[in-house]
């Protein structure tokens, strides 16, 4: 028994392989004549409540494309793979796309996984468009990696000189999470402010699996700020909100894009009120395409989506994608990931429905007019836009 | 092509980390879940040593080994003298403790993980080369754990593992023998790191939690704790069915549930079908 118990597990280990084989030829075979595309996004894990919902607006645009034809009578495929937010996994699902599907363009987003397949897009010569991710470091990741989406510089920024330049808040306090979304923001915000003439007055930061944050609260409040700068992750700042007005710290908080969510009301509940969200999309009056979005949303799925301006950007990903295939179909080019970057660097500027007027700068970024939002009896409110 | 390669390496880097494990919790009995600790410490000091002082990357792996066996002396010199819940609950803290530690170093690139790492090999025959390496590396470590607890050594080692007071009457030291199996393991999973630090390019010290250890376990588990072909299966199941199951193009509210109770539905399955794993020990190891 000894003997045969290792060669039956290799033939098992065999068996699966075939299998994986199997699925691997059957695949592509199928989806023949379409323009193809990946899309690695967390569909599972602690991040995949956003992850879903910004792949459900993605899928909704693929559908609407092909609704109208597609690209010159091409349908696009979407291809979408889970990367749970893991720089591990998320290389493997990106090494499948690149090369079992193919494609010469995908989709990514979360900082981690950005970076761990920047070196795959950069060496297979294969577009990556990073949707969602924001610390600076991605725009130095290499030629074949391009953010679609503001970095954290642009709306950080906008708060920071906000703050001091509109508000007149010469001492802020930063509390921020201690990963890579926190340490790099929290740096930068500290940069722009003290530029400006402000003073940092506490820079305290949390770990991310911290549930009690009354250390570094208790710092803040001894520092007595005019105002607070908090950069965390959707599933904490509520409660550090919460917690901050347990122990009567009342100053006004202002955060970035991930505060733009209806959880943040709902769990902070008063506590959030006042509170300075960005939005780096535009909103129902800035856009017309929006209202009927959100509708859109109520109708299928009773609610408006985690992560609302994440979701936009996402929705405009095939748009994106669509009209890069378009400018190579123009052209006669074929689709490998080279023409990509070059038709990308072609057409530079692109009409997007939902996020309107995208340019790509020379740096690898874009840049948008920050949106701040404020939250007001319990309801988040327009309260300037910084160009 | 290019896929295989890849799911290859991993298999190849994930066999020399069951195996190392096995030797240190199954050969040992020394039950520390820090073994993800190692393989990050020894991929950080190899990447930076590179990307800072330029140092030979085959070198730079050496040194990352190295580096791992000498910080392994660190946990075990104090915490072996305990052993059992209290040696897994030091090295629980051992490897959070380091974790945090990467995170809060700028130059080893803090929470926002390592950038920029050099590969050992470049050019189209990137990708076979590094599986050729990787697996030939692989097998040499799976042959020297095999060679290390077959032997005289070996039984050393099991007797130890056995009754340690009857083994400290003969005359022998447990403890010289633990920190030893230790240091090995703890090297052998550190050039495991060091390989995929210049294989993969990219180092975030999130990736080196719990969850690792989780992974690494499951692979001896579901293997074979104790011997030496079961970490060798565990690698290769683990590794190649999660691939697998991307193929078969599920929705996500399926392939949500489906990958969370993989690893916990195959520990419960082989705790009550095949409790000493897919490959059996043999009577009298």
């Amino acid at each position: 028994m000894s003997h045969t118990a290792p060669r039956r597990a290799w033939l098992r280990g065999l068996a699966f392989a075939a299998a994986a084989a199997a699925f691997g030829t059957a695949a592509p075979a199928a989806a023949q004549q379409t323009l193809k595309f990946g899309l690695a996004m967390p569909l599972t894990g602690s991040q995949s409540s956003y992850g879903k919902d910004q792949v459900k607006a993605a899928e909704w645009a693929v559908a609407d494309i092909n609704a109208k034809g597609g690209v010159n009578g091409k349908k696009l495929e979407m291809i979408l793979l889970d990367t749970q937010a893991d720089p591990t996994v998320g290389i493997s699902a990106v090494n499948r796309l690149i090369n079992v599907d193919k494609v010469p363009v995908f989709v990514t987003a979360w900082s981690a996984v950005v970076k761990a397949v920047a070196p795959i897009a950069n060496r297979e010569k294969v577009l990556e468009l990073s949707i969602g991710a924001n610390a600076p470091e991605i725009s130095k990741l290499g030629d074949y990696v391009y953010t679609a989406f503001p970095l954290a510089d642009v709306d950080v920024t906008a708060v920071a000189d906000y703050t001091f330049k509109t508000l007149g808040k010469k001492r802020v306090a930063i509390m921020y999470i201690n990963n890579d979304t926190g340490v790099e923001a929290a740096r930068l915000y500290r940069t722009v402010f003290e530029k400006a003439g402000g003073q940092i007055v506490a820079f305290e930061a949390y770990d991310p699996k911290a549930t009690d944050y009354t250390g570094a609260l208790l710092k803040v409040r001894a520092a007595n700020p005019e105002m607070i700068h908090l950069h965390g992750l959707v599933a904490d700042m509520p409660l550090v909100i919460a917690q901050m007005r347990q122990l009567g710290i009342g100053q006004r908080v202002t955060t970035y894009a991930a505060g733009y969510n209806p959880q943040m009301v709902e769990k902070a509940g008063k506590g959030a009120e006042g509170l300075i969200v960005t939005s780096l999309a535009p909103n129902e009056k800035q856009n017309p395409n929006v209202g009927p979005y959100l509708e859109r949303w109520k109708k299928a799925e009773n609610r408006i989506p985690n992560g609302l301006p994440y979701t936009q950007y996402l929705h405009d990903a095939p748009y994106l994608v669509a009209a890069l295939y378009s400018h190579l179909e123009k052209n006669k080019l074929p689709a490998s990931g080279e023409n990509m970057r070059k038709a990308l660097l072609a057409v530079r500027t692109f009409d997007l429905p939902l996020t309107g007027k995208l340019t790509f700068n020379e740096d690898h970024t874009v840049r948008k007019p920050v949106n701040l939002v404020t939250v007001d009896n319990g309801q988040f409110v327009p309260l300037a836009t910084v160009e | 092509m290019e896929y295989v390669y890849s799911v290859l390496v991993m298999i190849g880097i994930y066999t020399i980390m069951a195996s190392s494990f096995n030797l240190i919790i199954g050969f040992g009995g020394l039950i520390s879940i820090a073994h993800p600790i190692f393989f990050a410490l020894s991929a950080y000091a190899s990447a930076l040593v590179n990307l800072h002082w330029g140092v030979p990357i085959p070198l730079a792996i050496l040194l990352g080994t190295l580096f791992a066996a000498a910080m392994s002396v660190m946990l075990s010199l104090p915490s072996l003298r305990i052993s059992g819940d209290y040696l897994l609950i030091a090295s629980m803290g051992f490897q959070l403790g380091f974790v945090e530690v990467i995170k809060n170093v700028d130059f080893a690139g803090g929470a926002g993980g390592l950038t920029g790492i050099a590969s050992i090999y470049s050019g189209p025959s990137r990708s076979p080369a590094f599986v050729v390496t990787t697996l030939t590396i692989a097998a040499t470590v799976v042959s020297v754990v095999h060679w290390l607890t077959h032997g005289e050594y070996g039984r050393a080692i099991r007797a130890m593992r056995d009754d340690e007071e009857c083994f400290a009457s003969l005359g022998r030291n447990p403890m010289a023998i633990k920190i030893t199996i230790f240091a090995v393991g703890s090297a052998l999973a550190g050039l495991a790191g060091a390989l995929y630090a210049h294989y993969f390019q990219f180092l975030s010290p999130e990736q080196f939690g719990i969850t690792q250890s989780a992974l690494i376990l499951t692979m001896v588990v579901v293997g074979g704790m104790g011997s030496t072909w079961g970490p060798v299966v565990g690698a290769l199941l683990l590794t190649a069915l999660p691939q697998a199951i991307t193929f078969l193009n599920l929705p996500p509210s399926v392939m949500a549930p489906l990958q969370g109770m993989l690893y916990t539905g195959l520990v419960l399955l082989f705790l009550f079908v095949r409790p000493a794993g897919l490959v059996a020990k043999r009577l009298g190891q």
